[in-house]
């Protein structure tokens, strides 16, 4: 996973080329699929360009990334338009059965749970960093992530819980 | 352990190429169109705010007492002013008063006219600069920024206009909007394209460096990513003083590229930055091939090291002059000014 970031004043090409991988991962554990998660990539990066404000620093740009792609797969999710036209498939070919199983059931989960899920899992994010990130109390996070664990069982047996 | 098995899952999940490509020439686009926007609006802005400095100084008594802003603009054009509703509320703390002086919504665009005043000081000039610490807290999905307009010495107001655009395309409906500033920066001042008075052919040797994980950086090189360890020289005591909180402090060679490392102290305050380049014999400027830059703390106190990193030979280099543009702020003013106020439509 990417540890490092940018300069502050670096190219939106640069800033984009960087970022894609982190906001595509999260947009489609969001949303589960990759037409999806393909919209609200580009929503986020052109949001990104007409906020044209200065960060603070790199971390203030991550946080602000992963906020845009909350809100925009919220927005996706909710539309009216997607839930008459879209169906839950994914284009994306797993190479393993373990990767597609683990697909299967975080398809189970509620939205909400996923995105926990990956910040703490994939974005290495603490408790108190996704309750920042996401507005949202830190025991809503513990109770989200627990509950999240809870039901993904089969693939926690080794995973010790904070 | 499902946090490996994890990763590796998101590992076969990344954005076709063709998705980055065109998200990166909309995104190009897109700031172009919205640059040009903002130069079309600003230059006439400008000229208003001239012309209502050159009224103000004509009646200081009216501008004294009423909202500068607003009144001075329906003066001198009320075309335009009659399409901005007056707000006039404001908030003050710290000796800073900020107001919302007028409001005006056309389709999915808002935008808002705020001023700040030092009421006892000279904090603000026209290098004021919000530094990213406002908000805007408005009830629908929206992009929003904010530019500084103009500054008039007389009643040492800064002007700011903000813009919001709501995403959807959607006309904005008549709402409450929420203002909130934490802190501004302000007398800046710059040196640009100045003259580093170092002899770089006393740099040719092979310096020592250490490894740092780099916490930023910038290259049109894409082969320069910043995903590992990185090699930069050692900082020296400062070899050369550039600006307060900007040093030179090191130059050096390591594997055969030129390293000139600048240390940034007070970054997340007063925000000082800058970039070097060479300038050869000929007048032609050299820019550097990359640069990163990592952070640390010494008692207590953030440093951060930023390296350019120059692709030139060593035997070449009696012909490169050192040269430089950088910039930092004076001051840093924190405060705690918010207001909300209703954004209503033109009836």
């Amino acid at each position: 996973m990417e540890q490092h970031s940018l300069h502050l004043y670096d190219c939106t090409e640069k800033v984009i080329s960087f970022y894609s991988d982190m906001v595509y991962r999260l947009a489609f554990a969001r949303t589960g699929t990759k037409h999806d998660a393909d919209d609200v990539f580009q929503e986020v990066f052109l949001r990104y360009v007409k906020k044209k404000s200065l960060f603070n620093n790199e971390e203030h740009r991550k946080a602000w990334l992963i906020r845009v792609t909350i809100n925009c797969s919220n927005n996706f999710w909710n539309s009216l338009w997607r839930k008459k036209t879209q169906e839950l498939t994914t284009d994306i070919m797993f190479e393993t059965e373990d990767s597609v199983n683990l697909y299967t059931e975080l398809q189970k989960l509620p939205a909400k749970y996923r995105e926990v899920i990956h910040l703490f899992y994939y974005e290495d994010m603490s408790l108190e960093e996704i309750s920042l990130t996401l507005n949202r109390k830190n025991s809503t996070i513990r109770t989200q992530l627990t509950r999240a664990r809870a039901l993904l069982k089969e693939f926690m047996k080794e995973e010790n819980y904070v | 352990m499902f946090r490996e098995q994890y990763t590796k899952f998101n590992q076969q999940v990344s954005p076709d190429k063709n998705l980055l490509q065109d998200t990166i020439d909309k995104a190009k686009k897109c700031e172009k169109q919205s640059n040009s926007k903002i130069y079309s609006f600003r230059k006439p802005l400008i000229i208003l705010v001239s012309l209502c400095l050159c009224a103000c100084l004509a009646m200081p008594v009216l501008a004294a007492t009423v909202a500068p802003i607003y009144q001075l603009m329906y003066m001198v054009s009320p075309t335009i002013a009659q399409f901005f509703m007056p707000v006039q509320k404001s908030v003050e703390d710290n000796g800073i008063k900020v107001e919302v002086v007028s409001a005006y919504i056309h389709d999915n665009v808002a935008k808002i006219y705020i001023t700040m005043q030092d009421l006892t000081s000279d904090r603000i000039d026209e290098t004021t600069d919000l530094f990213d610490s406002y908000d805007i807290n408005r009830p629908f999905d929206s992009s929003a920024h904010c530019a500084f307009v103009g500054y008039d010495k007389s009643t040492k107001t800064a002007t700011f206009l903000i813009t919001i655009e709501e995403q959807g395309g959607n006309t904005i409906t008549e709402d409450k909007i929420t203002f909130t500033v934490r802190e501004f920066i302000s007398h800046k001042t710059s040196s640009e394209n100045v003259k580093i008075d170092l002899d770089l052919a006393d740099y040719k040797t092979e310096s020592e460096y250490q490894t740092q994980s780099p916490n930023g950086g910038g290259s049109s090189n894409e082969n320069a990513a910043l995903t590992e360890e990185r090699k930069f020289l050692v900082p020296e005591p400062t070899i050369y003083p550039i600006m307060d909180n900007l040093n030179l402090s090191n130059i050096g060679f390591i594997d055969g590229k030129l390293h000139v490392q600048m240390q940034v102290t007070e970054k997340l305050t007063l925000d000082p930055h800058g970039y070097f380049y060479l300038m050869d014999e000929n007048g032609n400027k050299v820019a550097r091939d990359y640069n990163i830059s990592y952070q640390t703390n010494r008692n207590g106190i953030s440093i951060t090291y930023d390296e350019f990193v120059f692709d030139v030979k060593k035997e070449d280099l009696q012909n490169y002059r050192l040269y430089g543009s950088f910039y930092v702020a004076g001051l840093n003013t924190k405060g705690n000014w918010q207001i909300t106020f209703p954004l209503e439509q033109m009836n």
